[in-house]
């Protein structure tokens, strides 16, 4: 494959469908070497069925994928001893005790050193309940417990999907910096994600998926900062003037008024650089009353996606925004909107 | 071998093993203690001194290792069946094999090597279940008034471990068949209720079809174990038997065919949910 040297992961124009649907259409991801990867996507854009195909679970019906600078085919279940998944919702034998089905899990594919077992029972807090029989464990414990499975083989690779289903704040944030502390040891984690926030403080990399497709992809610093927004307010009557002092910082489409009676204005600019638009208004002497900048993955999220699958996905929430007709609830969000 | 002994672990540890052969022996030990106890009682009414000779029989030495042994493989048969299906089934509803072809597992060494500690089992089952059943034919016999003088018949126990050994291939090739068809079914359930609809309607049929039912799976699972002495208990039954050895070529048959057919599903079915 050209152009992969030095990533932990790679496809290309990876493609699979579901009877007519089309779930990937010719996917390009490179996932270079340690770091944390995050993987964002509506529902139905394609992130599960990607993972599934990065794990042999199904088959793709095109394009290719190289795993630890190596291809993986169909019946090149090998190439996976090196990789750690978690696929969709962690699975077990309820009638196993923690330990037990880390034991039986250990038994299929890679082999896996003595003692890693308890080792990861105690880095996942298990340890105290890994004789209990699995059907007791709560949901967290569960994902503690499918997280732990990924590892068993200490993988080059780490494959989670919604890592941090069910855990509480504090399960959150060990699951983070364990997850940042093996990237620093050199392995790679691609992470699946819905939680913006917590890919945006975990993640070095991002993808974001949609309709099958990689709509962007690069450092999440980078990302951000192009998709950074400055939001600097003026007197109202000095909007126009500022609007003009500020066109040359902008790009294709850098400035909005976001609010003239208010007098507030937004660029879309590095939020490092609120301070050049500071600079530019005083030296034409407009004084800024407010200053404000933000970077968020959610806005570059939804400006990718526009919050939308595939056309034939499987939808997404729509939400309320008003009143339901004849209730005090609202109507779906867009519709309202329309209406 | 460590995905062998894997799934032996899993099976002692699960519920369905020990209640699977405790509903077996239970009933076994059931009906044959009923049996010895009531075939001296009154039994009025047109042929009721036939059932009570027919009962003595039962629990007659050495006669009584042959019905023994086909009480298990005939309606044990069933519960392998049911058993291998809830196997084979929970691999999919519970995602496990997901986890396991996740770690770079070979999905037909997992499933056949699955199906390969369920056969072991299953014959553990056989022989445990065949003791538990001649110590009940005994006190079943002493309740009848009946002598156990049979019991140490040379020439019944010299053929008894290729009965046994028979016994637990045609009772393997029955938890097969439950085996691929909740495989097919990837549903515990689905396959639990395929495989009983299968077993009974093999029975029904064979009143209207006995010659094309005499080489379905149940029907020569009980054929190559036929002596021709006869027994009530082997559900599933043609009333149209093949020879023993020919079923037993049918036997071999239909297990290899179940598992080929597991095999070439599991390599190639989209695992997904």
């Amino acid at each position: 494959m050209s152009g992969t040297d030095g990533l932990a992961l790679a496809t290309r124009g990876l493609r699979k469908n579901y009877g007519s649907r089309r779930a990937l259409n010719g996917l390009d991801l490179s996932v270079p070497t340690g770091v944390v990867y995050g993987f964002l996507g509506p529902n139905g854009a394609g992130k599960t069925t990607t993972m599934r195909v990065l794990t042999g679970l199904v088959h793709s019906d095109g394009g290719t994928v190289e795993l630890l600078g190596k291809p993986f085919k169909r019946g090149d279940r090998r190439r996976l001893f090196e990789v750690g998944a978690l696929v969709e919702s962690p699975t077990f034998y309820p009638f196993l005790s923690g330990r037990a089905n880390l034991r039986e899990l250990a038994a299929a594919g890679a082999p896996v050193p003595a003692g890693r077992i308890d080792e990861l029972l105690d880095l996942m807090g298990l340890a105290d309940r890994a004789g209990d029989k699995v059907q007791n464990y709560s949901m967290g414990m569960k994902q503690r417990l499918g997280i732990a499975g990924a590892l068993l083989n200490d993988p080059k690779l780490l494959l989670l999907d919604e890592p941090a289903n069910g855990l509480d704040p504090a399960g959150i944030v060990a699951m983070r910096d364990t997850l940042k502390t093996l990237a620093g040891l050199g392995k790679t984690v691609f992470i699946s994600s819905h939680l913006l926030a917590e890919v945006q403080v975990m993640a070095d990399v991002v993808g974001i998926i949609a309709a099958g497709k990689l709509v962007r992809e690069g450092p999440l610093k980078e990302l951000l900062s192009l998709e950074g927004v400055v939001r600097v307010r003026v007197r109202p009557s000095l909007v126009d003037a500022a609007i003009k002092t500020l066109a040359p910082l902008a790009k294709a489409e850098p400035l909005a008024e976001t609010d003239r009676d208010e007098g507030w204005l937004s660029v879309h600019l590095a939020p490092d650089r609120a301070e050049d638009v500071n600079q530019m208004l005083a030296g034409a002497g407009i004084f800024a009353s407010g200053l404000e900048s933000s970077a968020d993955l959610e806005m570059l999220f939804l400006d990718l996606t526009g919050g939308n699958g595939s056309p034939d996905g499987e939808g997404t929430f729509v939400g309320l925004t008003g009143p339901i007709d004849g209730q005090d609830g609202g109507t779906p969000a867009g519709k309202g909107a329309a209406a | 071998m460590r995905l062998f002994f894997s799934g032996i672990r899993k099976l002692i540890r699960r519920p369905a093993t020990w209640v699977t052969f405790g509903l077996l022996v239970g009933l076994l030990v059931l009906i044959v203690v009923a049996v010895g106890a009531t075939a001296n009682s009154n039994l009025g009414g047109p042929g009721g001194s036939g059932r009570g000779t027919a009962a003595k029989e039962l629990v007659t030495f050495p006669g009584a290792y042959d019905r023994m042994l086909t009480f298990i493989t005939g309606l044990g048969g069933l519960f392998a069946m049911v058993y291998g299906a809830a196997i084979a089934g929970s691999e999919w509803s519970w995602g496990t094999l997901k986890s396991a072809v996740a770690r770079g597992e070979s999905r037909v060494r997992y499933m056949l090597v699955s199906f390969a500690s369920i056969s072991l089992m299953i014959g553990i089952g056989v022989v445990v279940a065949f003791g538990i059943s001649i110590v009940a034919a005994i006190v079943g016999a002493h309740l009848a008034g009946v002598s156990t003088s049979g019991l140490g018949d040379t020439s019944t126990l010299s053929h008894l471990p290729e009965r046994l050994l028979k016994g637990w291939f045609a009772v393997a090739e029955e938890a097969g068949l439950g085996f691929t068809i909740a495989t097919l079914a990837r549903s515990q359930l689905a396959g639990i209720g395929a495989g009983i609809a299968f077993y009974f309607g093999e029975s029904f049929a064979s009143i209207f079809l006995p010659d094309i039912v005499k080489y379905m799976p149940f029907s020569v699972a009980n054929a190559a174990l036929a002596t021709g002495s006869g027994s009530g208990f082997s559900g599933g039954a043609a009333t149209v038997s093949l020879p023993a050895d020919q079923a037993l070529v049918l036997v071999a048959l239909w297990l290899v065919g179940s598992l080929l057919i597991t095999a070439l599903f599991s390599d190639r079915v989209e695992i997904t949910g």
